[in-house]
């Protein structure tokens, strides 16, 4: 087992450094002199090229040095807890992250039970009503779903329930999972990849339904609940299982948007900033963010597939 | 004993392949009637891509500051925006851009994905896995994520690099923003929607690699990339076609996406993204400036959502149950 | 019918009838195709009887049983027919009322044993549950049971492999296990479709020595659908040969090896290395030609492409099962235009 995740690990790691350096290149070469944008908001002829005064921070903040070593620097402090300053406003990027990142978290947490809660149920009702108008309402709602962009459903939402009919409070901010103001971000957050957990788990339930130990639990006379229940549904969540990486790399991308709209200080909104600021210290601490918590994801879903599925966690014993 | 309908249908499933499988899956396809109402919805957006400027009742940049923010009316149907901007000509100008930005995406995309797909399948090895991790890598973490750090670092050298292209042919062409944009948000998209054409194609070679024909044809001596491209991508066309379909959606939601967070088609060019953002900030006092691109935008990507699942219906059937 | 005394070295059981199926009819809706699978096949099966049915695959043998026992797929359809289990007619049975009888009356045992074992559940747990749901008995009244099933199976160690999941058994263990499964309710009748198919030759002799064994202790009816004549020939009282969805010849076992007479019979016989009918030919005879296309409504005889005895009522009319003089305690009926005894002894 710990060899098991070991593997895992070994596999998502070297992804996570290498986009991290691809991300930091970009930034690197392409972001704009971090000394000016430092200091773009006083006088920008002292901080030109040349000006004694920008080589001499220039130097402090070891931006001199090859672009490999301060790569490295980077990891090796980031390791460490430490993200650098942002460059606009001068404060501790890990601070600034350290107050975000619970709150996309959180969002996403919700969100992926609302997809389960209700994801897998719909997913496995459309199946058991294979063509009928129940299968065919369920499916086309989640492409109907999958298909509006959260920056589209987010102020449609709005306009219906907050403006028209008048039923929910203008959501603003965030104050927590279990607050009336969540309720439109959250709908919003899940709708979109609910689409992907009811596709995996009507599609998987009808693989299922067709194995021959589905005939075999009928054929030994089980009532049909358990013959769904305990037979169909038990493998049916390991397809479904894996489906949560994507889940959550959708979601991460739905709150970029969604904490825009709705104006819920998250990483989506740190990201917006540091556009909005060229401020690439900032940028590179939420890439990191998201980066690790989809890999997180997709490591639990690893380490979840033994657990759901006995052949993975040992070979054959006994033979003839 | 099911054996008995799956023997007598694949005798038939193969007589008709023989016939035209094309013919059979539009036939199909056509049986979807959601996918038919997308493929009317998808046309008329071609359509007014096309031909659109020129039936627009007002130019897409002309300002009239005394009608700012009008509510819809006979003379501007869809209202006017805060600059006196006709909102129905700079919904169908969006058209133009979204589907210009879409098609590019499509394209370059789905030729990068069947190179490397073919590539890491028909290879297999090291450079397979290599491929295959990358892609998975890139499949993984969230485009627009990637994207906006994409968008963000490589204005900069594309603007310097146009620059330098204007002072050596003085072509005025290089000095439009305009093209800036379009340039930099089709090559953001490429380089984080390409992975998918590659696993589906990688996924079809590796299928069709060990069949007997593809075996045969090599102890003839054909050249490898003869057999890619006579026996490997005909046979990965379909789910490519599928694929491209729901890309085109995909794309034009990432645009939209880009531009609405300011960094992809960036105004006075219209683009339904940009105009959902401009829109967001009077939403409570005109809605409507927010409704329509909103509306517009939803219903393209759900028709090639629903088209790209009738075309998968219709290209792929796994599922003929007897 | 004449009730008739059944011995076979496993002591006088009454013939008296368990299953009794009268012109069952089952078709396949296909993409707009209706498939023929079983067209009217009657027969009968005693307690404590072991029926033989053979036929190549597709000649509607499983069709047959899964049509009894409501487990067909469903584009089947049961179009007409009787199968009258005791005094139940089965085919008129609501859903809950068939689950009673399924794995509580009737067992079943399947082909591939590796695919008809839920993966995510322990063996033990699928043997059992069988017995909890038929209120048989509560979880540790199963376990114990399934315990002392594993045993009269012949898995060995079965305290420790009851919790082992199906990857963890081997072929011939898991058809064990199926085996078992089949039987823990103690049913009258199991269905056995094709049980030996996917396993090695030497494990086929061993899961027929245990179903064999275990028929004659505890006096169960077993239907055995299978391909392979030679298989049945040892084990079954009576054979049933089916082919293209009808029962073309039915005999007791010596009956039918000493008089085979359905031209479709002989050719099964012919394949086999025993019955070679030249001692001298080095080559296995084969039938020429393939079944028939099943979306066609039969109107001739289904064999008549491939039959070398055919004659020309055959193409015009669907011969019908009739009984002809036979050695067996048992009728003996052939669905057969020709007598192709007289044309064998001719020759």
């Amino acid at each position: 087992m710990l060899q098991y995740i070991l593997l895992r690990l070994v596999r998502w790691i070297p992804g996570v450094i290498l986009l991290m350096f691809i991300v930091y290149a970009l930034m690197f070469f392409g972001g704009g002199d971090p000394v000016q944008i430092m200091f773009s908001r006083e006088a920008t002829d002292l901080f030109m090229p040349g000006n004694p005064r920008y080589e001499a921070v220039k130097e402090q903040l070891g931006l001199n040095r090859p672009f490999l070593v301060q790569f490295g620097d980077y990891l090796w402090k980031m390791l460490h807890g430490d993200f650098g300053m942002a460059l606009t406003d001068g404060r501790p990027v890990a601070r600034t992250l350290a107050a975000a990142t619970p709150i996309t978290i959180s969002i996403a947490l919700a969100a992926s039970a609302i997809i389960a809660i209700v994801g897998i149920p719909l997913g496995v009702i459309a199946a058991l009503n294979q063509n009928h108008w129940a299968d065919n309402l369920i499916l086309g709602g989640a492409l109907f779903f999958w298909g509006i962009p959260t920056f589209v459903m987010a102020p449609l939402l709005m306009v219906l329930f907050c403006l028209e009919l008048n039923l929910l409070p203008v959501p603003r901010g965030w104050h927590g999972v279990f607050d009336v103001n969540s309720i439109i971000p959250l709908t919003v957050a899940a709708l979109r990849p609910m689409a992907l957990v009811i596709r995996q788990a009507r599609s998987a339930v009808l693989d299922v339904l067709s194995e021959d130990y589905i005939r075999t639990a009928r054929a030994k006379g089980l009532p049909e609940w358990v013959t769904i229940i305990k037979h169909a549904l038990r493998p049916v969540l390991t397809p479904v299982v894996t489906q949560m990486g994507v889940v959550m790399t959708n979601l991460l991308a739905g709150s970029l948007l969604l904490e825009i709209v709705f104006g819920i200080p998250g990483i989506g909104k740190l990201i917006r900033d540091g556009i909005l600021n060229n401020d690439y210290s900032v940028l590179l601490g939420c890439t990191f963010v998201v980066l690790a918590l989809v890999t997180l994801t997709n490591l639990l879903v690893d380490i979840t597939y033994p657990i759901l599925d006995p052949r993975l966690r040992s070979t054959q014993k006994g033979a003839e | 004993m099911t054996q008995i309908s799956h023997n007598s249908l694949s005798e038939t499933a193969q007589e008709e392949k023989a016939i035209g499988i094309w013919k059979d899956s539009f036939d199909r396809l056509l049986k979807n009637k959601m996918a038919v109402v997308s493929m009317v919805v998808v046309s008329i957006m071609f359509f007014f891509a096309i031909f659109g400027p020129y039936l627009t009742p007002y130019d897409f940049l002309a300002q009239n500051l005394e009608l700012r923010s009008q509510a819809p009316s006979a003379q501007h149907w869809l209202g006017t925006d805060y600059l006196g901007r006709d909102v129905l000509s700079r919904v169908i100008y969006g058209a133009r851009t979204a589907t210009l930005v879409s098609l590019l995406v499509v394209l370059i995309s789905s030729v990068i994905g069947v190179l490397v797909g073919s590539i890491s399948g028909y290879f297999g090895g090291k450079l397979d896995f290599f491929l295959m991790w990358f892609t998975d890598l890139n499949m993984a973490f969230p485009n627009l994520v990637l994207g906006v750090v994409m968008a963000v670092s490589l204005r900069p050298p594309v603007s310097r690099w146009m620059e330098s292209m204007f002072l050596k042919t003085q072509n005025p062409v290089f000095r439009q923003s305009s093209l800036l944009d379009l340039a930099l948000v089709v090559i953001v998209i490429v380089a984080v929607a390409w992975s998918p054409y590659a696993r589906v194609l990688r996924s079809q070679v590796m299928a069709v690699r060990n069949y007997n024909y593809v075996t045969a044809a090599r102890a003839l001596g054909l050249s490898t990339f003869t057999i890619v491209t006579k026996y490997i991508i005909p046979n990965a066309i379909g789910p490519v076609i599928v694929q491209m379909s729901a890309g085109m959606g995909s794309a034009m939601l990432t645009e939209s996406a880009f531009s609405f967070l300011g960094i992809g088609i960036n105004p006075p060019i219209p683009s339904w993204g940009n105009m959902i953002n401009e829109g967001l900030r009077q939403w409570t006092s005109a809605p409507y400036l927010l409704a329509a691109p909103a509306v517009v935008l939803g219903l393209m990507t759900v028709s090639f959502s629903f088209l790209g699942d009738g075309l998968n219906d219709a290209l792929n059937p796994k599922q003929w149950k007897g | 019918m004449t009730r008739l005394i059944q011995n076979n070295g496993r002591g006088n059981i009454m013939g008296e009838t368990l299953l009794q199926v009268t012109n069952l009819t089952t078709r396949f809706h296909s993409r707009g195709n209706l498939i023929h699978a079983v067209n009217g096949v009657s027969f009968k099966i005693d307690k404590g009887e072991t029926l033989g049915v053979v036929g190549e695959s597709g000649c509607g043998k499983s069709v047959t049983m899964l049509s009894m026992l409501h487990l067909l797929p469903p584009a089947a359809r049961v179009v007409a027919g009787t199968a009258f289990f005791h005094d139940k007619d089965l085919l008129k049975l609501n859903s809950r009322e068939m689950q009673r009888i399924r794995g509580n009356h009737i067992g079943m045992i399947f082909q591939d044993p590796m695919t008809s074992f839920n993966p995510v559940l322990t063996i033990g747990d699928q043997v059992g549950e069988s017995l909890i749901y038929h209120n048989i008995s509560n979880r540790a009244g199963a376990e114990k049971r399934v315990i002392e099933l594993f045993r009269m199976v012949g898995i060995p160690d079965p305290e420790a492999r009851l919790k082992d999941y199906p990857h963890q058994f081997s072929g011939g263990m898991r058809q064990r296990a199926m085996i078992a499964m089949a039987l823990a309710c103690e049913p009258e009748l199991v269905i056995a479709d094709e049980p030996t198919t996917a396993l090695d030759v030497t494990i086929q002799a061993q899961i027929v020595e245990v179903v064999k064994d275990l028929r004659d202790r505890l006096g169960i009816a077993i239907i055995w659908i299978t391909h392979d004549l030679s298989l049945v020939a040892g084990l079954a009282d009576r054979i049933m040969v089916m082919y293209a969805g009808n029962v073309i010849e039915e005999a007791t076992t010596e009956d039918l090896f000493d008089q085979p007479t359905h031209p479709y019979t002989l050719g099964l016989l012919a394949a086999l290395p025993a019955f070679q009918a030249s001692k001298n030919s080095k080559r296995l005879s084969s039938i020429p030609g393939s079944p028939p296309d099943l979306r066609a409504e039969p109107t001739s005889c289904p064999f008549l492409p491939r039959c070398s005895y055919a004659i020309n009522r055959c193409a015009i009319e669907m011969p019908l099962a009739h009984e002809i003089p036979g050695n067996g305690s048992t009728p003996h009926s052939v669905a057969c235009f020709v007598n192709t005894q007289e044309r064998i002894t001719v020759q």
